[in-house]
């Protein structure tokens, strides 16, 4: 009997030594790292619909704080000026009359990533090599380009030039060649066109899309930071035309400070 | 609990459903809106503007001091008043219904429209 079981220990031993070998643990570390190459894409495929938040910053994400003053943004002194200087619709200082949220005053295009951010609907088309985001809010759309790299010097555009890559189920997203003519988000958050975005896309339940966002932009923060966005598939059928004109703005404008002044008690802020 | 209480409670419910649900700030909200403040007035419809940014319906009215007053307030943009049961065709100049919205701030004839009651009781809401 105790023959019998130095026999099986030594066997066990063998085994261990011969299982832990230098080859075999190259052997088990590439199959780990093919079984990650290997893993799927994920399919994004649907529409989609944000929470309608204001601000990318983390720790206010309705904008409620004063501008320049949120904990996980550090400004460069351009970035303090930019956003000292931002009248946007919406935050503790709101004002729509005099805003000089472009996108508002002039119906400017969004830009990436407040394309994102807009309250409407997005939706996300695959193919063998682009994935394409279809915003409804001014028909515009942003693809990405897989496994490609970028272009040299791209020149500055509102939504930027995206090329992505799947690392397992995640989309991984690096975006440059931003102009300066757009904020971030609806509370002003100012870009340069130094931005750079690398964003990690997860599908995290069926219902979930979320993204995550470094925002590196050395002209207007002194270090990079962080915003998250979440999106809910939506089930109300399929995208309809939002295109949005200075002309319709225009109407809209006049209509509204007209009925204001015919009938505030005060002047309108 | 009587019928009166439960009405109570179930108006104050319903209003803090509506101010909770997240607002489409597009325009500005309390810059131009009493967002803490609900009105329901009894309408008749002058003009109903199908278009963006915002749709407009303007109706004449009584307010809550018994004044003639005539409103015009905003709603969604068409494509999302699509997705909620509207159409260019759901209310015409001359319709009687019912209004609920958000009052202009600094007593304004301007609000932002929460929902619309037909004298058949349907309904459409903005959210």
């Amino acid at each position: 009997m105790r023959k019998a079981l130095l026999i099986v220990s030594a066997l066990v031993l063998l085994g261990g030594v011969a299982l832990f070998s230098p080859r075999n643990v190259r052997n088990i570390r590439n199959f780990t790292q093919t079984a990650e190459a290997q893993a799927k894409p994920a399919d994004f495929s649907g529409i989609w619909l944000g929470k309608g938040i204001q601000s990318l910053s983390p720790s206010d994400p309705m904008g409620r704080k004063p501008l320049g003053s949120e904990p996980d943004i550090s400004y460069t002194a351009w970035g303090i000026e930019k956003v000292k200087a931002a009248k946007p619709s919406t935050g503790p200082n709101q004002t729509f009359v005099n805003t000089n949220d472009l996108a508002l005053k002039y119906a400017d295009p969004d830009g990436y990533p407040r394309s994102a951010i807009h309250p409407m609907r997005f939706k996300v088309v695959h193919t063998p090599d682009f994935i394409y985001f279809l915003y409804e809010y001014d028909q515009a759309w942003r693809p990405i380009a897989l496994n490609a790299k970028h272009s040299d010097d791209p020149d500055p555009t509102w939504y930027g030039e995206s090329v992505g890559k799947w690392e397992g189920d995640t989309l991984v997203v690096d975006a440059i060649g931003f102009n300066d003519r757009a904020w971030l988000d609806p509370i002003g958050h100012p870009r340069s066109e130094q931005l750079h975005l690398v964003e990690h896309w997860r599908r995290v339940d069926h219902d979930t899309l979320v993204d995550e966002l470094l925002i590196d932009d050395p002209v207007a923060y002194t270090k990079p930071w962080t915003g998250s966005l979440t999106f809910k598939l939506d089930h109300n059928g399929e995208l309809h035309e939002n295109i949005y004109t200075a002309t319709d703005e225009l109407r809209f404008k006049t209509d509204m400070v007209n009925t204001i002044n015919k009938t505030a008690t005060q002047p309108a802020k | 609990m009587n019928t009166k209480l439960l009405g109570s409670l179930a108006l104050t419910v319903s209003f803090l459903l509506l101010v909770s649900i997240p607002v489409f700030a597009h325009h500005g909200g309390s810059s131009l809106y009493d967002m803490d403040k609900v009105s329901t007035v009894k309408s008749t419809i002058t003009d109903f503007v199908w278009a963006n940014p915002h749709c407009e319906i303007s109706f004449d009215g009584v307010d809550e001091a018994g004044k003639a007053r005539h409103w015009t307030i905003e709603a969604h943009p068409p494509n999302i008043m699509l997705t909620h049961g509207w159409t260019r065709k759901s209310l015409k100049a001359g319709d009687v219904v019912s209004i609920t919205f958000h009052p202009g701030t600094n007593g304004g004839a301007w609000g932002k429209m929460v929902k619309v009651v037909w004298p058949d009781g349907k309904e459409l809401v903005q959210d």
